[in-house]
């Protein structure tokens, strides 16, 4: 099979990992080296639905030995599968980074034959990449849950940063869908990563020629809407991941139908809506000091999928508003619906030189639509005469059609998923 | 009513900030030769370049206000925006009595001004580290063509030449005619004005077809999104990108 092909099956075998960020590290070039990575990561390209390509994302081969229900590259499953040889994708990256089309690589891989063995495979593409090719630029790898422990440490100090991918939120879907693989196969090896990379820092402080392992951290994955899973499992879980294994980022991708299996649910389209509101909320855990038991509870636990999480919390938290912009601090700005990380910076700076009134904030780029009810400046309130949650929900949902998910979403349409949150505009 | 015209270098720019700090009569503006059109209503102030006055300028700017300042101001000349002298003016003008903490001043209009337009190409520097796309052509020769908003190049040169030290690589502003030249051991911006013939011709090759393979298999058809696409890459960058050149 030619290479173009090869290119085609494999790549299109990859593109359901939502994550292609490269940012997180700062390695540099050596002498007579290729490549560097940048701390915050870039984008080369954005794909027709309109992601970021940051890294060529590839699996190394689709030909599986399991058969989960929700993926494509079950080994049930009818379709035409191919293999790289490691030579092959080393020349990829190589070339495709000499012409800037990207950053690095993303290799990631199904089982083939075992998990060793696919791990091997991988653990040569990276060595070759580093030792022989002295290439610098940035590496991304899956580990093969159930691969032997020393071979994931291998690879860990040759790569950037590792991923895991949990996929389903629960034991219980687990179970059902992947039926497998066992939670203590995921688990463990993210465990293992996270100890490794601790005691690499350690080890650091004492020795400082100890090598990297993994510097830019590992992320994971977890498919929103094929399990009976709620919000606030996704996000419980998710904000365990940050807090106990340090997590750089959770990936969060709508599921898209890829099989009639009746375990699966029935959908017509995936639910990007809902994806994007676990995504903000991700970001509210992440930037804004916001716990999870804040965003949702029993009683209510999913999102409202007319209003972004933060509006919701803070409709349900009336009381705390309005805030004087010119008085309030960097914490509490943050916790505005409308005001965003840029835009708190932005306004605690200003402060230092004038007392803001509502046309300096329209000057400093601080969008108003939602803020405009949760603010007061130099003690005037701009929202309507009073603060009424119900008719400030009616004044800043998005209609959210008869069940279907729209195309509108707005706010995190200016997202590139590429880590540069800044640039998220910022402003949830 | 005075227009300072300057060279269009930066220590002409340097030299016209000089010569407004000190004038009796302030100019209305301060613009490049070559962005200058005539009206009658003004009178044309022609500035001389002067390397010790420009040099003067740029250190007072570097000690008296910051060099994150001097950046922003460089940053605010390659805009080549036709506002941009008088914004940089306005801009020094409140930096010289506020110091080094200027540019926290956003709420005045001269500073966010500045802030505003030393982003914006910045914004741009960042944008073309990533979209910009190198082509092999003969003789081991790594070769891109852009067309900058802003005179960029010379600001991605070091980028490059990090990453690609042992390449030999030119970057052709097509606009300015200008480029970046890199022989694996410094850069050097020279102007462009005939292309030798092997530069124009577009070379195959083997792994352009790749990139364009990947480029279309790694979109999921079900979330088909162009707007999204456009806004993250504005079309007027297409033009030398190779996965939108079929
Ligand atoms: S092991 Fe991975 S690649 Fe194989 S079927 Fe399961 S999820 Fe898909």
């Amino acid at each position: 099979m030619d290479k173009l092909k090869k290119l085609e099956i494999l790549s299109d075998a990859a593109k359901y990992d939502v994550s292609c960020s490269s940012s997180g590290s700062n390695r540099k070039n050596k002498k007579d080296g290729l490549g560097n990575t940048s701390t915050a990561g870039i984008c080369h390209s954005w794909s027709d639905d309109g992601r970021c390509i940051s890294l060529l994302k590839i699996l190394l081969t689709n030909y599986c030995v399991y058969d989960c229900v929700y993926c494509v590259n079950r080994s049930s499953n009818d379709l035409p599968r191919a293999i790289f040889t490691p030579e092959e994708v080393v020349d990829l990256t190589i070339n495709f980074y000499k012409r800037n089309y990207i950053e690095g690589l993303f290799l990631s891989s199904a089982v083939f034959k075992s998990p060793d063995y696919t791990m091997e495979l991988i653990l040569k593409v990276v060595k070759t990449l580093r030792e022989k090719e002295n290439f610098n630029g940035y590496i991304h790898t899956k580990t093969i849950p159930g691969a032997d422990d020393l071979l994931v440490e291998e690879v860990g100090r040759y790569v950037d940063r590792m991923s895991v991918n949990i996929e389903l939120p629960s034991e219980n879907g687990l179970k059902l869908l992947a039926p497998k693989k066992t939670k203590k196969d995921i688990l463990k090896p993210m465990g293992f990563i996270h100890n490794n990379i601790l005691q690499t820092k350690e080890d650091k402080k004492i020795f400082k020629a100890t090598p990297n392992f993994v510097p830019a951290g590992q992320t994971t994955q977890m498919i929103v809407g094929a399990t009976e899973d709620n919000d606030l499992n996704i996000l419980n879980l998710s904000e365990s991941l940050y807090k106990t294994l340090n997590l750089k980022r959770v990936y969060y991708s709508a599921f898209i139908p890829v099989s009639t299996n009746p375990k699966l649910p029935v959908i017509n389209s995936p639910p990007l809506v809902r994806e994007n509101r676990i995504y903000q909320a991700d970001w509210l855990l992440r930037f804004y000091n916001f716990e999870a038991k804040e965003l949702l509870d029993e009683r209510n636990p999913n999102f409202d999928l007319e209003l972004d999480p933060k509006c919701n919390w803070a409709l349900r938290n009336i009381h705390l508003f309005p805030v004087e912009i010119n008085k309030a601090d960097y914490k509490t700005l943050l916790r505005v619906p409308g005001i965003g990380v840029r835009s708190a910076k932005r306004i605690i700076s200003a402060r230092n030189f004038t007392t803001l009134d509502f046309f300096d904030l329209k000057k400093l780029g601080i969008v108003l639509k939602r803020a405009q009810h949760f603010i007061t400046c130099k003690g005037k309130y701009f929202g309507f005469n009073d603060i009424n949650p119900e008719i400030i929900r009616s004044q800043i949902i998005t209609p959210y059609k008869n069940g279907k998910d729209t195309r509108q979403i707005s706010m995190f349409d200016n997202v590139s998923f590429e880590d540069k949150w800044m640039e998220i505009g910022g402003e949830i | 009513m005075i227009s300072y015209i300057y060279d269009g270098s930066f220590d002409g720019l340097l030299t016209s900030i000089y010569e407004a700090f000190y004038a009796k009569e302030k100019p209305t503006d301060i613009i490049r030769e070559e962005d200058f059109r005539e009206n009658f209503l003004v009178e044309k102030g022609y500035i001389k370049t002067d390397s010790e006055k420009a040099r003067k300028v740029y250190s007072a700017i570097e000690n008296k206000i910051s060099p994150e300042s001097l950046r922003r101001v460089f940053y605010a000349y390659l805009s080549e925006l036709p506002d941009s002298g008088m914004i940089i003016l306005r801009y020094l003008q409140v930096g010289f009595k506020i110091g080094s903490d200027v540019d926290l001043n956003l709420a005045n209009e001269d500073v966010l001004n500045m802030d505003k337009i030393s982003r914006l190409v910045g914004k741009e520097r960042h944008r073309i580290t990533g979209i910009l796309r190198f082509k092999k052509i003969k003789e081991e020769i790594l070769y891109a063509r852009v067309e900058p908003d802003h005179n960029i190049i010379a600001l991605v040169a070091p980028h490059f030449k990090e990453r690609l030290k042992g390449e030999n690589f030119i970057i052709h502003d097509t606009k300015r005619e200008i480029g970046v030249f890199y022989n694996k051991k410094e850069w050097i911006v020279k102007d462009i004005e005939r292309l030798d013939p092997f530069l124009v011709k577009d070379s195959e090759e083997i792994y352009e077809d790749l990139w364009r393979t990947y480029f279309k298999a790694i979109s999921i058809q079900t979330k088909t999104n162009p707007k999204l696409q456009k806004r993250n890459m504005p079309m007027r960058y297409w033009k030398y990108l190779t996965e939108k050149n079929i």
